[in-house]
């Protein structure tokens, strides 16, 4: 039942906040709590979780529309258990760093909550309808998110993300609806022996169906436009969610049913994803570099990192899948980071233009706090050693160097060109004198480093004991590539096992 | 009696100031914010500076020619409680004392510069020289090597001499100021500028003078006989040095000088407290940032209560305390214009009134730069 109470608590919750008569205030004091009580809630599911097992814990499996093939089944494993934590950190993290004057404050926490609800079912959901079905759920509130609370471009940004991401659902949901039908099977349920009957070109064509939804939810190149507008338009909250949980929904589709589902295909086309994966690496470097204003900046960076995830999925090691479960979560903490310190920064002096901003590590009238952690976040995301981003980045090059050395090369350039385009930003907005236009900058508080400190902290702790983190994690995505049928995959296996101790980390 | 032809009056780029000076106030504009910014950071300057000439005079006097002077800024009271409380920055930082010592050394001027390139100078200084190595052959035979290492070491403990006797007279100025303020009697900056301007007329002829203890006996460097005076040859020096040119490399931007961002003669250099910029530009250590931990280490509370109600409270008093530190320097460079003034700026006389202007328009010219903080204070 803890499972149930993850997606059904928030969305009793967004019933609360948004018809009890609470004032601005007591709503956000409500949602906090409840923000509060759901992440305790995902922290006793990680303490209950048993690491060594490889398979579904916590299975709830109830009839539903069973001669549609669609059940309720719920599940937990290692793919999904530290998704299922970080949706529940950054939600908390939204809700504390959401404005006390916000406008419509029931809507807007209710909203959140069945956001939260949406996404933890994607996650949860190990029947292939029910899976789409959250997954179309979370893009309303969403949607509103951005287009209500954005900026001034908000209806554009909003109304692009839509179209954008229902097409993304339709092809995958056309890629469930195919795998089923064509397998014969009469249930929805998550099998990945479905496809093992299928000749290989219509398993190609699912694949590519599915891929391609994800690749727009993820987003990759060249699907990825709707992103950086999103970001732009959505206020600093918003942000933080879209980058830190709901690109996960694209990355985790993509390893739980496109590779999980289509083993076979996987193995053929995984060499133009690793290709891929380089393009969509490079081009999001090289277009963040061309940027000047910060969010934006973080938006592409987003990009770049979101195609290493299908780098490590298309060589699709031990180790390197180890790498992309930690690159999600990393991706998760560091891009939360960095949306909520440009936050921050765009509250205090009103621009997030890096060709006006200066000066802003002054010690006395600027913000050396956020200052100081954007150089930590930045050194993440650029891969230094000690923290995450460095464990995931090594992970997945390590991982992957064998079976696409070309690529995994080029990959790493995308990992240099981030430090590029990160130091242009600290240096341009933060080092050098402070201007006189931002020379008496309103007083940043405790409570509002305080986001930004747990995340940066977090950052360290996994960068520093990544066992931490892989334990929950390594069993399961060890199990799904050992289960590949090609013997040449067979072989990058052995090798990854004789050279690299995998478990523990 | 022939009177010369009075010139046309241009107007001034700062004829306001011009105009205000002309009457007895100042470069400060009056106002009650002001006022209390300056009074409290001039009485909390007054403990600051009374701390450094008490230092400065500790080491010309006591560690003279102590080339190795660890415990210089102990005041002679070396216990480990004491140097638990230095280490722990718990401290006055006395370094920038000997900043603003050294910029006076640099800048030269006044009567104490030429008097220390004199024979009778030398001669003086070689017999305490002679006296304080008498027992230390190896630094006998160093200064044999290099006779002028050692001479060069007792001009610049002169200056320390001259600074500490120099702030010695204005920390009294300040806390009879600051009495005076307490009591009611100053009620403007006008006030504060007379009467400061009056307090350096009436100092103006106290004697500069130098001598040490060695062995018991005394040797003097300055004796009054050369007749240098507080006003002439350490108060104008000490402006000149310290309010208008400073060190070039001293101050909280770096100067490039390869890339000729340093001017070529002295006299241009603009690098003093009236031109310092207040925010700090990150690094640590540097002189205004030195002197701001000071005047907040003995901040009145009146002024600390002021601070808090605006801007980031208590989280930028060095921006603040340094702002107001500059405030009142013009108000002390107004007291030294007004008093080194050709004619009384009560003066109806039109001749008198237009030497007057002339006197003013130049010093402000000096002020007519694009990192002064002159435009800045006005609002």
């Amino acid at each position: 039942m803890l499972l149930s109470a993850l997606i059904v608590l928030p969305i009793v919750g967004a019933v609360g906040v948004g018809f009890l008569p609470l004032n601005g205030g007591q709503v956000k004091a409500a949602a906090l709590t409840l923000a509060s009580v759901l992440f305790g809630l995902t922290l006793v599911l990680m303490v209950q979780f048993d690491p060594t097992i490889a398979g579904l814990q916590f299975l709830e499996n109830l009839p539903w529309l069973s001669e549609l093939g669609l059940d309720y089944r719920l599940g937990v494993d290692g793919l999904s258990l530290l998704l299922v934590v970080l949706n529940g950190l950054l939600t908390l993290v939204a809700i504390y760093i959401t404005e006390p004057t916000v406008t419509r404050p029931r809507f807007y926490y209710s909203l959140i909550f069945l956001l939260n609800s949406g996404v933890v079912g994607a996650f949860l959901a190990h029947n292939l309808l029910l899976f789409f079905l959250f997954y179309e759920l979370e893009l309303i509130p969403l949607y509103l998110l951005i287009s209500i609370w954005g900026g001034a471009r908000r209806g554009y940004a909003g109304t692009k993300f839509l179209i954008y991401t229902a097409i993304s659902g339709i092809l995958v949901l056309a890629g469930f609806l195919g795998l089923t039908w064509l397998s014969g099977s009469s249930s929805f349920d998550y099998n990945p022996a479905l496809s093992q009957g299928l000749p290989i070109g219509p398993q190609l064509l699912l694949l590519g169906a599915i891929v391609v939804g994800f690749g727009i939810k993820i987003p990759l190149f060249p699907f990825h436009t709707w992103l950086p507008d999103a970001h732009v338009e959505a206020s600093t909250p918003i942000s933080v969610l879209l980058a830190g949980v709901l690109l996960k929904l694209g990355t985790y589709g993509l390893l739980r049913f496109g590779l999980g589902l289509f083993p076979e295909a996987w193995m053929i086309a995984a060499p133009w994803f690793a290709s891929w994966a380089v393009v969509s690496v490079l081009f999001g470097a090289l277009a963040a570099i061309a940027q000047t204003d910060m969010k934006k900046m973080v938006a592409y960076s987003s990009i770049g990192h979101m195609g290493f995830v299908l780098l490590a999925a298309a060589a699709a090691t031990p180790v390197s899948m180890v790498g992309a479960m930690f690159q999600m979560v990393a991706h998760g903490l560091i891009s939360g980071l960095l949306f909520v310190l440009v936050g921050l920064v765009y509250k205090k002096t009103g621009t997030r233009d890096i060709t006006v901003l200066r000066g802003l590590l002054n010690p006395e009238r600027g913000l050396p706090i956020v200052g100081s952690l954007m150089v930590l976040a930045v050194m993440a995301s650029a891969g230094m050693p000690g923290m995450v981003g460095f464990i995931s980045e090594f992970l997945i090059f390590r991982g992957s160097f064998a079976a696409y050395p070309v690529q995994t090369l080029l990959c790493l350039v995308g990992t240099g060109l981030t430090a590029v385009y990160f130091l242009l930003l600290v240096n341009n907005t933060f080092f050098g004198r402070l201007p006189p236009q931002f020379s008496d900058l309103p007083m940043m508080t405790w409570a509002e480093r305080s986001p930004g400190l747990l995340l940066a902290v977090l950052i360290v702790v996994f960068g520093l004991s990544p066992g931490w983190m892989s334990r929950w994690t390594e069993v399961t995505t060890i199990a799904l590539v050992r289960d590949f049928p090609t013997v040449k995959h067979q072989v990058f296996l052995q090798e990854a096992s004789d050279s690299i101790p995998v478990q523990p980390l | 009696m022939t009177t010369k032809p009075l010139s046309p009056i241009v107007p001034h780029p700062f004829e306001s100031i011009v105009q205000r000076l002309s009457v007895g106030d100042g470069l400060l504009p009056e106002s009650e914010t002001n006022l209390l910014e300056v009074m409290g950071i001039l009485e909390s300057y007054g403990h600051v500076i009374r701390a450094y000439e008490i230092n400065l005079r500790y080491i010309a006097d006591q560690q003279f020619l102590v080339l190795f002077p660890f415990f210089k800024y102990m005041n002679g009271n070396v216990t480990w409680a004491r140097l638990l409380q230095h280490w722990q920055h718990d401290r006055i930082n006395y370094e920038f004392a000997e900043y603003c010592m050294k910029g006076m050394m640099y800048h030269g001027g006044g009567g104490l510069d030429a008097y220390l390139d004199t024979p009778e100078f030398i001669a003086l200084a070689n017999q305490a020289i002679g006296a304080k190595t008498s027992k230390n052959l190896l630094v006998r035979g160093f200064n044999t090597v290099s006779s002028d290492f050692l001479l060069e070491q007792v001009r610049q403990l002169c200056y320390y001499r001259v600074l500490g006797q120099f702030w010695d007279i204005m920390a009294d100025l300040f806390f009879d100021l600051a009495d005076r303020y307490h009591q009611g009697k100053i009620t403007s900056i006008r006030d504060v500028i007379h009467f400061v301007k009056d307090g350096l007329v009436a100092a103006a002829a106290v004697p500069i003078y130098y001598s040490v203890d060695i062995e018991g006996e005394s040797y003097e460097i300055i004796p009054k006989s050369v007749g240098l005076t507080f006003l002439v040859d350490a108060a104008i020096p000490y402006v000149e040095s310290v309010f208008f040119r400073s060190l070039p490399f001293m101050g909280i931007l770096s100067y490039n000088a390869q890339a000729q961002q340093l001017p070529a003669e002295q006299s241009e250099f603009v690098y003093g407290v009236l031109y310092a910029d207040p925010i700090p530009a990150g690094s640590a250590g540097v002189p205004p940032s030195l002197l701001a931990r000071d005047l907040i280490r003995h901040m009145p509370d009146y002024l600390l209560n002021h601070y808090r109600t605006f801007s980031r409270g208590e989280t930028d008093l060095c921006v603040k305390s340094i702002i107001s530190f500059q405030k009142s320097m013009f108000c002390v460079t107004s007291g030294t214009m007004i008093g080194l003034a050709p004619h009384s700026t009560d003066s109806i006389d039109p001749q008198d009134k237009a030497e007057n202007r002339q006197h003013f328009t130049a010093w402000i010219d000096r002020l007519i730069n694009s990192r002064s903080q002159l435009e800045i204070v006005q609002n």
